[in-house]
């Protein structure tokens, strides 16, 4: 369960001063794959760094799993980012000279997992996203496809409960990114964790099951599973 | 994130930048390089000073002398002095106060001394060999028992005993001579052959009384002959030749006898003269196990002047620490330069990686782990650089070493550069450490990077 309460978000000083987040509230609930569907500078973007402890807002709470990740010191918050979160972007963020199987390792390296165990988790991570004859490839060799899937492999390899997912397919052929999106949605059911998509793509937005929509910092609307807004 | 891990992931991104990382550790490898070099030059020109001083002169001897002018280093520059009748004066026209036999017979008298021997300097007019009429000058010394001298023929009496006084020890140099003017046919040969040296008594001021008894006696002629300078000569036999060697200077370039015989011809030569039992020096030992600093010590507080092996030693290593450190000083200088080089090339790498850093950071990367990360590879590059300026130095002055022995005349199995592992191993440490100093700067700017600025470079 993620409760975002009142969330406050203010960049630049009086005059000039912008609002990015507007008291910004809703739920998510455990396992659900929810999209924050808005225009580009509608606050979305801060919205998910703000979910995520990347950015701490004016105010407001972020309470995840009965936690408010806004109060936690600096170090928590990495913690918390490197055991319960994983990352997709619309630009992969995959290191281009690096093989796959060091870059599905950086967050398990960054998790201080011993390295006898992590062998046997990256290499189910990146079997689970079809890529496991790459484990040796560098990061540069691969197709865009491939690269999101190894972004993909990186995201899941520490089983995070929650996955927040950037524009995932912006940078693909709607092909391509058809096969991430059914890999995403198929993750997020099989694994029970929480699938949250920043997106402006209403065709991505409607296959989930929520719908957050935002408009110039504000939540413009809610599709909840149920139906009701 | 683990050390290990940090440092293998470092490791990994300096091989993705082979060129820039050869290249930045290369200017460190001109630093390591000439330190190295002037860390073995200082180790071999200290092994070699020992040597010189070990052949020469024995650990517990001392060199006493009246005038501590001698030891002073502005004695070449004598201020204005008043008149001493016993003191001479020395060819830079400084004035020094002798020892005189009184002097000498008080220290042989003093119970932690032993072997006093004053400094003969016996001026032979010609020397003989084998009774053959062809003359020779050379340099004449006192046997100095207290160090054992290699022979290259015959037989040197075993350490601490003197040579007998009809015995006479020669260079073998000089029987190289000998040789070419075919006055012996082999060196061997002149082991057991006769070797004469001829002294002159100069005239000595004849007072009235003596010329007229002279006068008297035989006239004129018995006057002259007064007047005339004495000759004398003694003859000895060769006990053995001394080896040549690059570091036993007196036992190569000196014909040696017994003490006795150089304080007889010494004194054959000044009787009568200014010059008769005053020495400038006395050679001698600490007795037993007495420590010859605190001999010389009590020494000076009896009115003289003393120098020890060791004060010897320290002299001359002043002398080679000042010029190792001229060489170490370019060896900073380069390391100086090459500081501004890892700082430069971090802060472009920083620059580079501004993304992959965001990205760690969005995963949950602490910033003191982002921070080891660029230390790490500033580290990495100091231990290349050393390593590779070790090394290349190691190959290169082992491959000059011989080079250097023959140019300089060090004799063989003496060499300038001696390296050593120790000193070696604590230079690349501390490269290492200041690597990682000038890896600070960058790192911290990468701890700083804000993730989400850093996410946002598309």
């Amino acid at each position: 369960m993620i409760e975002v309460k009142s969330l406050v978000k203010t960049y630049g000083k009086k005059q000039s001063s912008f609002r990015a987040l507007d008291d910004v509230s809703f739920e998510i609930p455990t396992g659900a794959s929810v999209a924050i569907v808005g225009k580009s500078g509608s606050g979305k973007s801060t919205l998910m760094h703000v979910m995520s402890g990347l950015d701490r807002p004016d105010s407001g709470q972020v309470i995840i799993d009965g936690v408010d990740i806004l109060q936690l010191k600096n170090k928590a918050i990495d913690r918390f980012r490197a055991e319960k979160i994983g990352f997709i972007f619309q630009s992969f963020f995959i290191q281009a000279n690096e093989t796959s199987y060091d870059n599905v390792a950086l967050p398990l390296e960054i998790r201080r997992i011993a390295a006898g165990s992590r062998k046997e988790r990256i290499e189910t991570a990146l079997e689970t996203v079809g890529l496991a004859d790459k484990i040796r490839q560098k990061g540069g060799n691969l197709s865009g496809g491939q690269k999101q899937r190894l972004a993909i492999a990186r995201a899941i390899v520490n089983k995070p409960s929650i996955i927040f997912a950037d524009e995932p397919t912006g940078n693909l052929d709607s092909t391509t990114g058809e096969m991430i999106e059914e890999l995403l949605f198929g993750l997020n059911k099989q694994e029970g964790s929480t699938l949250i998509v920043v997106t402006h793509d209403d065709d991505l937005a409607r296959k989930c099951d929520m719908q957050i929509y935002i408009k110039d910092g504000k939540v413009d609307r809610i599709n909840r599973p149920g139906g009701q807004s | 994130m683990r050390t290990v891990d940090i440092a293998r992931r470092a490791a990994r991104s300096l091989r993705n930048a082979k060129a820039r990382t050869i290249l930045t550790s290369l200017a460190i490898a001109v630093g390591a390089f000439t330190i190295t070099i002037s860390l073995a030059a200082g180790e071999g020109s200290r092994q070699y000073a020992d040597k010189l001083i070990g052949s020469n002169i024995n650990p517990k001897a001392l060199f006493i002398v009246k005038d501590k002018a001698l030891f002073e280093t502005n004695a070449m520059q004598p201020g204005l002095r008043e008149f001493d009748p016993n003191a001479s004066t020395t060819n830079s026209g400084l004035t020094i106060k002798q020892l005189t036999q009184d002097d000498i017979d008080k220290l042989s008298a003093r119970d932690d001394l032993e072997y006093v021997t004053p400094t003969y300097m016996p001026q032979v007019r010609y020397i003989e060999f084998a009774d053959n009429d062809v003359k020779f000058v050379a340099d004449v010394a006192a046997y100095d028992a207290t160090i054992m001298s290699e022979s290259a023929a015959g037989q040197l009496p075993p350490k601490g005993e003197q040579l007998a006084d009809d015995e006479i020890v020669i260079p073998e140099a000089f029987a190289a001579t000998l040789v070419d003017k075919e006055i012996v046919a082999n060196t061997e040969q002149l082991v057991g052959e006769t070797v004469s040296l001829t002294v002159v008594r100069p005239p000595s001021s004849l007072s009235a009384e003596q010329i007229s008894a002279a006068f008297a006696s035989g006239g004129q002629a018995a006057v002259e002959a007064l007047g005339q300078p004495e000759t004398k000569t003694y003859d000895y036999t060769v006990k053995a030749l001394s080896k040549q060697s690059s570091t036993a200077l007196a036992a190569s370039s000196s014909i040696q006898v017994s003490p006795n015989q150089a304080r007889e011809l010494t004194e054959y030569t000044t009787q009568g003269t200014e010059a008769y039992q005053k020495y400038v020096g006395v050679t001698a030992l600490a007795k037993g196990d007495r420590d010859p600093a605190e001999v010389k010590a009590s020494i000076e507080s009896a009115g003289y002047a003393a120098q020890t092996a060791r004060d010897l030693q320290s002299l001359i290593f002043t002398i080679v620490n000042t010029l190792q450190g001229i060489v170490l000083g370019f060896g900073v200088i380069a390391l100086i330069a090459s500081v501004f080089g890892i700082i430069n090339t971090q802060y472009i790498s920083v620059l580079e990686r501004t993304r992959e850093i965001g990205l760690m950071k969005a995963l949950g990367m602490r910033g003191g782990s982002v921070s080891r990360l660029f230390q790490f590879e500033a580290a990495w590059i100091g231990l290349l650089g050393g390593v590779i300026g070790a090394v290349i130095a190691v190959l290169v002055g082992t491959a000059l070493n011989p080079t250097i022995t023959e140019a300089l005349t060090l004799g063989d199995g003496n060499y300038l550069l001696i390296f050593e592992l120790v000193p070696i191993v604590i230079m690349i440490v501390s490269l290492v450490l200041i690597a990682m100093l000038a890896g600070w700067f960058p790192a911290r700017k990468a701890a700083k990077l804000d993730p989400i600025e850093a996410l946002r470079t598309e």
